[in-house]
């Protein structure tokens, strides 16, 4: 089976990536390095989980970031919990609040005393925030630009009030000077080869998952929803559902990759909940494939690997924006489905056979119609 | 063949901003039949069937699917309920296979859930079967964007059969097919026929007089006629209304 094949060429594909991060601390021990490349597979794990909205459903999601900071503020809660207060001394105030001249601990920060319930309330609050926007927007059948307009308004919102709440929030500054995160003995420091497992390790088995995942019925479905959202509801299928469902899984994806990126930064900050940082995860989708959760993921760790060297370099100081921006176009230019169909284009050229397809195709429907006249083949853009 | 009817319309009126695309509609089909709903553009015949699968309001009037109301539900509560369309625009699903084309439309199971654990290529067979019948079963592992404008067509159709609605409306199913793939076409609503109930829009004269039991001429939001062929087309009121474009033998 030709549609067995290909999916069992994906999965090898997913299966190499997988390794090839994971043994990378093998190659480099440099712990400034490798922190570097924990922070750009955090972005990949971020970028996977647009793509599984975006690239596979048709939801352009402006407001990822929304999920990623809430994911990274739960985080770092817990952490600054942990963290001795050199004002008040153990079990005092977080620093910032005695600044602010918080008199007792704010009842929402109470349970974050838990790792537990940091783990869970990174995930459960992005997904219950995207759930409840997701549910205005899908079952009014808002769909295309408008629900990218939404949710980068709400992003927006989201933003400014995180930074307004500064009693709470720590504004401005985020939260900083954090405890190292321990988990069953082990320390996950930012430099350490640990974290840099830690996400590798996430980062692979939200892959797979993902993989499995778009394989199944629903994954089928929801690519429907992408090419004719009309013609699904048609078939009975409740195509709000489906969508909610997706938006609420990416964000689940996201408020992990929040969480690591705490770990990664050693803090938290509005900056992760901001404009720049939602539209970059756009570019990474574009440029790596978005309509492939691997590519997606190579497309974040390229674009952030290359706009990191290129800014640390003496030469491209002034001029690395420049350079980056001549990449996006050129790639969106000649490569639409992004870097990972360069993979496709290179098997179909070593594989004749297989490149024959759309030969067949025309045989098939010269012989089936007699005259072609009449006519209008239709193109796939 | 019963002749209980499985889809009633009383008294339907649809307007848009003010224009009245259909008032007064009675229709009645009866289980197991194949009725064409022919008439001039504008008689509202496109309407009619979007009255019927949810995809506009009647403002007045009721449908009833076996008897019970289903004006106000909305289309995919309808469709759940038995009812399969096609529209006149090709609406497939272009850059996916024929075959996830086909298992999209296989949608005997509907939660997001339950389908998230549920793999594909379980009822591989029955598709194969179905893209056969419509003569697709060579091209099933090809983006449906890269058929032709028949094949599209014949996705279409095999869509709604994978979909197994009791009833199915089908808006211009022919247009664009040479006469050999819509005499194909024909032959394959032929065959449907008794097991589905089917309400086709079409203009093709030929097409229609090759497969209807019973054809209704709409003209003006209303019906005008109803009847066999022959009836039809010896009809004084249906002449009229379709003087100025050649007379029905031309439509």
């Amino acid at each position: 089976m030709r549609g067995n094949g290909r999916i069992k060429r994906t999965l090898l594909g997913y299966i190499v990536f997988c390794i090839a991060i994971l043994i990378v601390p093998i190659f480099i021990s440099d712990a400034y390095l490798l922190n570097k490349f924990a922070r750009y597979l955090v972005f990949g794990l971020l970028s996977v989980a647009l793509s599984l909205s975006w690239g596979y459903a048709g939801i352009l999601n402006l407001g990822q970031a929304v999920s990623f900071g809430l994911g990274s503020y739960c985080m770092a809660m817990a952490l600054k919990l942990r963290t001795i207060p050199i004002q008040t001394g153990a079990g005092g105030l977080p620093d910032f609040m005695v600044w602010n001249n918080v008199q007792t601990l704010p009842w929402f920060w109470e349970p974050f005393h838990s790792y537990a319930f940091a783990l869970f309330a990174g995930i459960a609050v992005p997904v219950a925030v995207a759930f409840l926007i997701g549910w205005f927007i899908f079952r009014a059948r808002v769909s295309g630009v408008y629900v990218a307009i939404i949710t980068l308004a709400m992003l927006v919102v989201i933003n400014l009030l995180i930074i307004d709440q500064q009693r709470f929030t720590g504004g401005f500054n985020g939260i900083t000077d954090l405890t190292t995160f321990e988990l069953f003995g082990v320390q996950f420091d930012a430099y350490s080869t640990a974290l840099y497992y830690l996400a590798a390790i996430i980062l692979s088995l939200t892959l797979l998952l993902g993989f499995a995942f778009i394989n199944s019925k629903t994954g089928l479905i929801l690519q429907a929803i992408r090419d004719d959202e009309t013609r699904v509801w048609y078939f009975g299928y409740d195509v709000a559902n489906y969508q909610n469902f997706i938006f609420c899984v990416s964000a689940a994806v996201a408020g992990v990759a929040g969480m690591l990126y705490t770990l990664v930064m050693e803090f938290a900050s509005p900056t992760f909940l901001a404009v720049p940082i939602s539209l970059s995860i756009v570019i990474w989708c574009a440029v790596g494939g978005r309509a492939s959760l691997v590519g997606a993921a190579l497309g974040a760790i390229v674009v952030t690997g290359v706009q990191g060297s290129l800014s640390d370099t003496q030469a491209f100081l002034d001029t690395w924006m420049l350079i980056m921006g001549a990449l996006f176009i050129v790639i969106v230019l000649f490569l639409p489905n992004g870097l990972i169909s360069m993979l496709e284009l290179i098997w179909r050229k070593k594989r004749p056979l297989q490149g024959s397809a759309s030969a067949r195709l025309v045989a098939s429907r010269a012989s089936r119609t007699g005259q072609a006249t009449g006519h209008r083949a239709v193109s796939s853009r | 063949m019963t002749n209980e009817p499985i889809i009633e319309l009383h008294d339907v009126a649809v307007e848009f901003s003010g224009f009245k695309a259909v008032s007064g509609l009675n229709l009645s089909v009866a289980k197991g039949e194949l009725r064409c709903l022919i008439g001039p553009n504008g008689a509202g015949k496109t309407t009619a069937l979007d009255v019927i699968c949810g995809k506009v309001r009647a403002r007045s009037g009721q449908v009833l699917l076996k008897g019970q109301d289903i004006t106000r539900l909305s289309e995919y509560r309808i469709a759940r309920r038995g009812i399969g369309r096609k529209f006149q625009v090709p609406s497939i699903f272009r850059e996916m296979t024929v075959r996830d084309n086909l298992e999209v439309g296989y949608c005997k199971h509907l939660g997001v859930f339950s389908n998230a654990i549920r793999f594909r290529r379980a009822e591989r067979d029955g598709l194969e079967k179905l893209a056969a019948l419509v003569g697709l079963d060579d091209v099933m592992d090809e983006p449906a964007g890269y058929l032709s404008h028949g094949q599209t067509q014949w996705l279409e159709i095999a869509l709604l059969l994978a979909q197994n609605s009791e009833v199915i409306l089908l808006d211009e199913p022919t247009a664009g097919m040479t006469a050999q793939e819509t005499m194909h076409t024909a032959k394959i609503f032929n065959s449907l026929k008794g097991r589905h109930t089917i309400v086709v829009v079409e203009h093709d004269m030929a097409f229609v007089r090759e497969i209807s039991d019973v054809i209704t001429v709409m003209h003006q939001g209303k019906v005008l006629a109803e009847g066999c062929a022959a009836d039809v087309q010896n009809d004084a009121r249906v002449r009229e209304a379709y003087l100025g474009s050649g007379g029905i033998a031309h439509a």
